[in-house]
This record gives C-alpha cells, sequence and structure tokens, in this order.
C-alpha cells in the first residue's frame, strides 16, 4: 500500500472515530441518584415474583418429580 | 493544522466532553444509594433434571420463550432441543460442522440457529410440513467466527463474530441488512433489549457496545473492563447492562447515566467469566467462571450470595 493510501485510510478512520464520539457525547445523561433508585424499585417490585428469591411452592413447580398417586 | 491532527485532536476534546459529561451525573454511587439494603440471604438451589444426549463440550444453550423447551450446541456436531420437563429430545438436529459455539431460539419456536469456526449462522425450521428439521438458510458474509446470534423475529437475526462486526440479517433472502462495526476486537457476545430496539455487544476491545438496531449506529459504548468481555446481558427491565470479562469481573453499565454503576469482584476470584444472567428480578446476578464455579452476586450491593443445593426437600 502507498503511504498515500495509507494516510487517506486513516483519515477516513479518523473521521469515522470523530463522528462516532459526537454520537456518544451528545446523549443525555440522568443522575445516579435516580438510575440507582429505579434499580432498586424494579429489584423490589419484582423480588416477589423471583423464584430464586422466594422458592417455588411445591404445587407450582412444573419441575418437580411427581409422586405416584394410588387410586383407593 | 493538517487534517489528521486537527481530528485527533477533536476526538481528545470529546472523549473529555464525555468523561466530564459523565462525571457531572455522579451525586451518588450504587453502593451508597443501597447501602440501607440487607444483603439477600442464602439462596437455596436444588438440581431437578439433568439433560443427558451430548457426547462432547455444550458450548452454548438457550431457552425457549415458553421457558419449558431449550436448545443446546454440542461439538459432537448435534444441536438437541430438550424438553425440560420431561427431559426428552424433541430434535436431534445433525450439523454440517461440529465446530458450534453459539446456538438460538427464535421467539416464536419455529426457528433454531447455530454457528462458529465455519464463519456461517444456520438458521433450521423446527416446524417443516414433512416434520424433518432442516437447514433453512445459510448467513455466510463474516470473516470470523460465529460467537452469538439472536433472533429477532422469525425473519430477522443478529449475529456477533471474530471480523469484529455485528450484522442484523434478513433471514428470507439471506443478506445482510445492517452491518454494525466500530469494535476493535473479536465480538464475543450480543443481547438483544426487551423491546427489540437495541441491542449490546461485548468485545475482546474490553467494551461493550449500545447499537440502535433500526438506525444502525452505535449509541454508548462502555470501558472500563481490562480484559475481553465474554458475557453481556440485559437487567431485565432494559434500563443496564451486565457483562462478564476474562478480567475476573462483572460489571452493571446504566444506559440513562451512561456509565459504569457498580463492580462484582473478589480478591479470591482470578479467572474470567464466561457467562452469566440476571434472575427475574434483576437482584441476584449468576455468573460462570472459568474454574468451574458458579457465583451469585447481589446486583445491588456487590456480595457475594450464599448458595447451597439441597439434596432433600
Amino acid at each position: 500500500m502507498s503511504s498515500k493510501m495509507q494516510s487517506s485510510s486513516s483519515i477516513a478512520q479518523a473521521r469515522r472515530t470523530v463522528r462516532q464520539l459526537r454520537i456518544e457525547a451528545s446523549i443525555e445523561r440522568i443522575k445516579i441518584s435516580k438510575a440507582s433508585s429505579d434499580l432498586m424499585r424494579y429489584c423490589g417490585e419484582h423480588a416477589k415474583n423471583d423464584p430464586l428469591l422466594m422458592g417455588v411452592p411445591a404445587s407450582e413447580n412444573p419441575f418437580k418429580d411427581k409422586k405416584p398417586c394410588t387410586v383407593l | 493544522m493538517g487534517e489528521m491532527e486537527q481530528l485527533r485532536k477533536e476526538a481528545e476534546s470529546l472523549k473529555d466532553q464525555i468523561t466530564a459529561a459523565r462525571k457531572a451525573v455522579q451525586d451518588t454511587t450504587l453502593q451508597e444509594a443501597a447501602a440501607g439494603i440487607t444483603v439477600v440471604g442464602r439462596v437455596q438451589l436444588k438440581t431437578r433434571k439433568t439433560l443427558r444426549g451430548h457426547l462432547a463440550k455444550i458450548y452454548a444453550m438457550h431457552w425457549a420463550v415458553d421457558a419449558n423447551l431449550c436448545v443446546s450446541a454440542s461439538q459432537d456436531g448435534k444441536l438437541i432441543v430438550w424438553d425440560t420437563i420431561t427431559t426428552n429430545k424433541v430434535n436431534a438436529i445433525p450439523l454440517k460442522s461440529s465446530w458450534v459455539m453459539t446456538c438460538a431460539y427464535a421467539p416464536s419456536g419455529n426457528l433454531v440457529a447455530c454457528g462458529g469456526l465455519d464463519n456461517m449462522c444456520s438458521i433450521y425450521n423446527l416446524k417443516g410440513k414433512d416434520g424433518n428439521v432442516k437447514v433453512m438458510r445459510e448467513l455466510a458474509a463474516h470473516t470470523g467466527y460465529l460467537s452469538c446470534c439472536r433472533f429477532l423475529s422469525d425473519s430477522e437475526i443478529i449475529t456477533s463474530s471474530g471480523d469484529c462486526t455485528c450484522v442484523l440479517w434478513d433471514i428470507e433472502t439471506g443478506t445482510q441488512k445492517t452491518v454494525f462495526a466500530g469494535h476493535q476486537g473479536d465480538c464475543m457476545s450480543l443481547a438483544v433489549s426487551p423491546d427489540f430496539k437495541f441491542f449490546i455487544s461485548g468485545a475482546c476491545d474490553f467494551t461493550a457496545k449500545l447499537w440502535d438496531i433500526r438506525e444502525g449506529v452505535c449509541r454508548q459504548t462502555f470501558g472500563g473492563h481490562e480484559s475481553d468481555i465474554n458475557a453481556i446481558g440485559f437487567f431485565p427491565n432494559g434500563n443496564a447492562v451486565i457483562t462478564g470479562s476474562d478480567d475476573a469481573t462483572c460489571k452493571l453499565y446504566d444506559l440513562r447515566a451512561d456509565q459504569e454503576l457498580i463492580t462484582y469482584q473478589d480478591s479470591s476470584i482470578m479467572c474470567g467469566v464466561t457467562s452469566l444472567a440476571p434472575s427475574l428480578s434483576g437482584r441476584l446476578i449468576l455468573a460462570g467462571y472459568d474454574d468451574f464455579n458458579v457465583n451469585i452476586w447481589d446486583s445491588l450491593k456487590s456480595e457475594r450470595v450464599c448458595w447451597q443445593v439441597m439434596t432433600t426437600e
């Protein structure tokens, strides 16, 4: 590759980098206090539906082996 | 000043702007905000089923939306669709290439996909008319291995590759709709947002990127890891991203604050993270490590949660 081609491809790369950084610099950011409280609230609201936190009642557990029934 | 020098200066200035803007919203930390919450108590687990049938290393698995069926991919050259309640194999699909690294189940339940060192993503129709599972499409264009794939629908799938790009494919035509370029290292993993508008990718350039699927652009880049990111996932509400890295840590990045909120690390853990998933509420993060262990983290407290496997009811 000639040095002219090399420098034009690195300029193209540098332009892409600047274009991308402009996109990333332009976003709105919320405060960490709000981000944190929203995460904490989501965890709190959904804890009761989280089987790893609450366990699963045997009657509702599809993976629990069924005990054989006897018909009297 | 030459254009190259100008561009270099502008890039540095933009990076400083981003750093400053991130700092400006640091009115607290997640650790401080969650200080009043108690760490989750012991989690009790019980092994319910063991799915036996693969003859070599299992590289990947993915649940179907019904949380009953799942698909797994093994380097024995098979994709197996399991009924996890009965442990029956619903389908055992022989692969053309046994070097499979990833698999995915379509939300509809109609299709599964896989790929690996063949650089292709192969789509299989599980609901073909004659009952046989056949290759429906071979999506070929990546110049590197297929590390991960995830369906948006029966007509669109996103792939990540060792060629440093992610691609959105039109399954019907087998063509690339959008190429997501920007990572400077192999893309190792991807996850789609709950609303299907974004996806995140983790790569060997130590960064995670958030991509706008329809606009085809990277909206945000998250750094901080000191080695390859192997695993990535969304927090259940779609507002945060969790990554797992060869640097032995997991991190949580908030999308709206545009920065890392917390790192899950312990000085006794010295090996890489290979896989991760949040629990349904997001409160727990389960992470698999290179030492064959799983650690469960309290996502808000960055402390490991004790867990034990119960052998009796």
